[in-house]
């Protein structure tokens, strides 16, 4: 049975125990029915290798109104929680209310609650112009012709947008692209916003307009958004509340400042250097067992973007020596130390046990810094 | 569980006609015109793509012709007259023809009208919308239709040019009336194909496999009488079958009453069967592919 | 050109050939159906000759194709037209889906001479082809009463290969054409129907009107199937046929160095403007 908190009575998107797996696929090769199964497949067929656990007994609560980021790498969930919410996707176990209504039982007032933006370029048709695709996605969300006439231009308007409002898509920038597809998930002003990492691949320009774009519409027309990324900054910059998801799980949802707080100062150390050598991450473990988690996060030397050794736990500070002295000892350059500061990394970090992060989102880290 | 009004929401208020309302109907019927439109629009954006298109069902009627008239050393046929009644090989061949655009509507069209959507990237927009997906197959089907029947004209109007067609005119009402329901059936038929091609990583081979199949059974080229017994019995299962027979009847003037009426019901009963049977095989394919999670992936 | 260059040449060829093959292989079901499927697009011809002729042979057919048996004659045409398929859309498409893949930046910016990429092309193609033809014949020779003899096998590989090696410059301009205009597809289906309507495929070419058969007198496909029909069904030998194979002979050299040279061509202007990988 399936139990809705109306305590407060005001969570546009609960979810209640998500569960989804998948089966992983085994190509064999054209041959391969007629090989028998070794024995080391056949107890891979049977054990939990053979099932990917994209969400894990999820439970989620999202007020109306909120900023909500979902933080985590690739592969911990994100898209599987926003395609589960936005009825794409089935789950196994449990299920979800959006807008009040649930994913299972009432799919099509949740379409009518929810707006999707997906980051990636086709997810619009090229060979038609912005007002055919808009025009088109309104008749999908059931608005009489006039009314979706008028919406169009406004959300075209809205973009910057009207005057190439007769060009194909294919002659629009990425970036233009994108602002299209946000303008197609707001048709319909739904209160829910799903957005699955909606500023991927965007140059900084673009990604700023459109972070702008996201906060106004939850400050100023009172939509729940719920916003899926690997950004660090994104989510700590924007959102009122974030969720740590990793493996399927959620590990921490709080504040971007009180998760925050999870790290304490005398538990963070972070050395940039150049070009570390290998096994420098091992050799730095050794050295340093009593620090919980010593991580090398590789940079990119070539853009300017050092990389990183973080050490988070009880004694990170005092083996800051032991560091210096073991990267000098192997001539690395170190360009910088911080010592106490924590970011959302950090507790992403502290939280996952040092699971490694995308070079993506490292990047990208670095490069709003700069900004 | 505490009761909460599902009707009144302190929350986002959303509007969207559901169920069996007026309001819904309409809706829909507008998703599948603006579905069609659509399609028209992506497809006049290649034109060159559009005219070959328009002329391709005549190369590929051409070949029958030319081989029949080669076959016989003329247009008149003894054992075809012998067979059906009528020996004309060009103006049976022709009438049979037709069909053939609009079998490629159910299980070409439709049937690839999501896939395709799948390699446009726009698959998972389309699913999120309140609208019935039905509709966009449908719409699809629309657009399919109205183009196959502008093939059919210059196929008409070049074949009646070259070769001269012996139709009659006065048939032709009635003949539309059992196009009509023959497309019905092609219909149901569509939206079970374009609910396997979800499903099958390689769909377009069952498409091309029930294309050959139908092409084979279905009176197009020569009558049903040429086929083995087992295979007559068979073909009746398809809605060309029935749908050609009963529109030479009413096109080359050889009405027979008792075989009409026994087409005509057949063509009903097909209708009903491959449309309920299409729409389950969708909805049950509809929720499989969205457990599976292989929605998006083309 | 030295032996290292030859030997990295060669296995420029190689992996190309191992390369598309184990593409086709990783579609088990695609390769069984275009080994065994092109048979259902003849069978129509089949049954329409027994309902026009209330049998298996027809004098008036004989007058014209040399020949009254119509059901070899389509069975022939039917199988050779599939290389002409597998050129097309196989080959001559092949360019289009590295674009479609991103590989095609890579391809040719690779320091190899692209001839041997498309020489490794060619030959998985026809390689693939020629098994699936292979096929279709053993299932026609067993369902459908085609006579083989054992003589006339190597001169019909002969004249398959003068076959392959026409359709081969045709599938080079092809792939020339789909580095500049995108819309190549829609090219291979054009190039299909000329083959389709003007080649003795489904009908001697000599039934078709004077303007007609000028146009089927260009095409390689034309000669081959005279030739190979001539072989198989009114058992000519080959030294008989010297005039069909010597004109094969002149359209596939054209052929071929068109190609080449369109490819050469298209290929810089393309890298020139930038849309070279553009799908």
């Amino acid at each position: 049975m399936v139990h809705i908190d109306d305590e407060h009575d005001t969570y546009s998107i609960q979810t209640v125990n998500l569960t989804k797996a998948f089966m992983k696929k085994r190509h064999k090769g054209i041959f391969g029915f007629l090989r028998k199964n070794t024995e080391k497949e056949k107890s891979k067929k049977q054990s939990s290798e053979a099932v990917t656990i994209a969400l894990d007994h999820v439970n989620l609560k999202i007020r109306a109104g909120e900023l909500f980021g979902l933080l985590g790498p690739n592969g911990a969930g994100k898209t599987t929680l926003v395609k589960c919410l936005s009825t794409i996707l089935i789950p196994d176990e449990g299920t979800a209310i959006v807008n009040g209504y649930d994913v299972l039982k009432e799919t099509t007032m949740v379409r009518a609650s929810i707006g999707l933006v997906v980051g990636g370029e086709r997810t619009l048709y090229w060979k038609l112009t912005a007002t055919d695709n808009l025009m088109y996605f309104a008749s999908l969300y059931k608005m009489p012709r006039a009314e979706a006439k008028n919406r169009v231009n406004e959300l075209l308007e809205m973009m910057g947008l009207l005057d190439r409002a007769d060009e194909r898509l294919e002659d629009y920038s990425t970036g233009m692209r994108q602002k299209i597809a946000i303008a197609r998930a707001l048709l319909h002003n739904p209160p829910v916003l799903l957005l699955d990492e909606p500023t991927l691949g965007l140059d900084p320009t673009f990604s700023r307009q459109i972070r702008n774009q996201i906060q106004e519409l939850c400050k100023d027309e009172g939509k729940t958004i719920l916003l899926a990324t690997h950004y660090m900054y994104e989510a700590d910059e924007m959102c009122d509340r974030v969720a740590i998801i990793n493996n399927g799980q959620i590990v921490a949802v709080d504040t971007s400042n009180q998760l925050k707080t999870m790290v304490r100062e005398k538990e963070l150390v972070e050395v940039a250097c150049v070009n570390p050598p290998l096994g420098i991450e091992a050799e730095l473990k050794a050295l340093c067992s009593d620090v919980d988690i010593i991580t090398l996060i590789h940079g990119d030397e070539a853009q300017g973007k050092p990389s990183r050794i973080k050490m988070i736990g009880e004694g990170a500070e005092a083996h800051i020596g032991t560091v210096i002295d073991a990267l000098r000892k192997r001539k690395v350059q170190i360009t910088s130390l911080n010592i106490g500061m924590p970011t959302l990394e950090d507790v992403f970090i502290k939280l996952t046990g040092g699971a490694k992060l995308t070079e993506g989102g490292e990047a990208q880290l670095g490069g709003q810094e700069a900004q | 569980m505490k009761k909460t009004d599902r009707h009144v929401r302190r929350l986002g208020m959303v509007s969207c006609p559901t169920g069996y309302t007026w309001a819904n109907v309409k809706a829909e019927l507008r998703a599948i015109w603006e579905s069609n439109v659509k399609q028209w629009k992506i497809e006049l954006a290649y034109p060159l793509n559009f005219i070959r298109q328009c002329i391709s069902p005549v190369i590929f009627l051409l070949p029958f012709l030319i081989y029949g008239l080669v076959l016989i050393g003329g247009r008149y046929s003894p054992n075809l007259e012998a067979l059906i009644g009528n020996g004309d090989v060009v103006t049976f061949i022709f009438t049979g023809y037709i069909i053939m655009g609009f079998i490629g509507t159910a299980v070409w069209a439709m049937g690839f009208s999501i896939r395709n959507e799948q390699w446009f990237g726009t698959m998972e927009s389309i699913y999120i919308t309140p609208t019935n997906r039905l509709s966009i197959v449908l719409g699809t089907a629309l657009h399919s239709t109205v183009h196959q029947g502008i093939s059919t004209l210059v196929e008409f109007i070049i074949i009646y040019l070259v070769f001269g067609l012996a139709l009659n005119m006065t048939g032709i009402l009635p003949a539309m009336m059992i196009f009509a329901l023959m497309m019905l059936a092609l219909y149901g038929f569509g939206i079970l194909i374009s609910a396997l091609s979800l499903v099958l990583k390689e769909g377009w081979i069952v498409s091309e496999g029930l294309h050959s199949i139908m092409m084979i059974l279905s009176p197009v080229a020569y009558p049903l009488l040429v086929l083995p017994e087992v295979a007559r019995q068979a073909s009746f299962v398809f809605p060309t079958v029935p749908g050609l027979i009963g529109m030479r009847m009413f096109l080359l003037q050889d009405y027979k009453p008792e075989v009409i009426g026994n087409m005509f019901l057949a063509l009903l009963l097909l209708d009903a069967a491959w449309i309920l049977f299409g729409s389950l095989i969708f909805r049950l394919t509809d929720i499989y592919v969205r457990k599976r999670g292989s929605l998006e992936k083309y | 050109m030295t032996q290292s260059s030859l030997r990295s040449n060669y296995f420029v060829v190689w992996n190309e050939i191992v390369k598309n093959i184990k593409f086709l292989l990783a579609y088990p079901i695609v390769f069984v159906f275009w080994a065994i499927f092109p048979i259902f697009w003849f069978i129509p011809f089949i049954l329409q000759g027994q309902a026009l002729v209330g049998g298996l042979s027809s004098q008036a057919f004989a007058q014209i194709a040399g020949t009254p048996e119509f059901i070899p004659f389509v069975v022939i045409g039917s199988v050779l037209n599939s290389y002409v398929l597998s050129s097309l859309y196989g080959m001559g498409e092949s360019i289009r889906r590295e674009a479609y893949q991103g590989t095609l930046d890579y391809v040719l910016a690779s320091p190899c001479n692209k001839s041997f990429i498309l020489i490794g092309k060619a030959v998985s193609e026809s390689l693939t082809s020629t098994i699936f033809a292979l096929s279709q014949l053993a299932i026609s020779i067993l369902f459908f009463g085609i006579a083989l003899t054992v003589g006339v096998v190597m001169p019909i590989l002969f004249i398959l290969i003068l076959l392959i090696l026409g359709l081969y410059g045709i599938a080079l301009m092809l792939a020339a054409l789909s580095l500049r205009f995108k819309q190549a597809h829609d090219l291979a289906h054009t190039l299909e129907y000329v083959f389709y309507l003007f080649s003795p495929v489904r009908y001697p070419v000599e039934s078709l009107p004077l303007w007609a058969q000028a146009v089927g007198k260009l095409l390689p496909l034309t000669y081959a199937l005279i030739a190979v029909r001539s072989l198989m069904l009114l058992k000519q030998g080959i030294a008989a046929l010297y005039i069909e194979v010597l004109v094969l002979l002149v359209i596939d050299t054209a052929l071929i160095l068109i190609g080449f040279y369109l490819f050469n061509w298209m290929e810089n202007k393309t890298k020139k403007s930038g849309i070279i990988s553009q799908y």
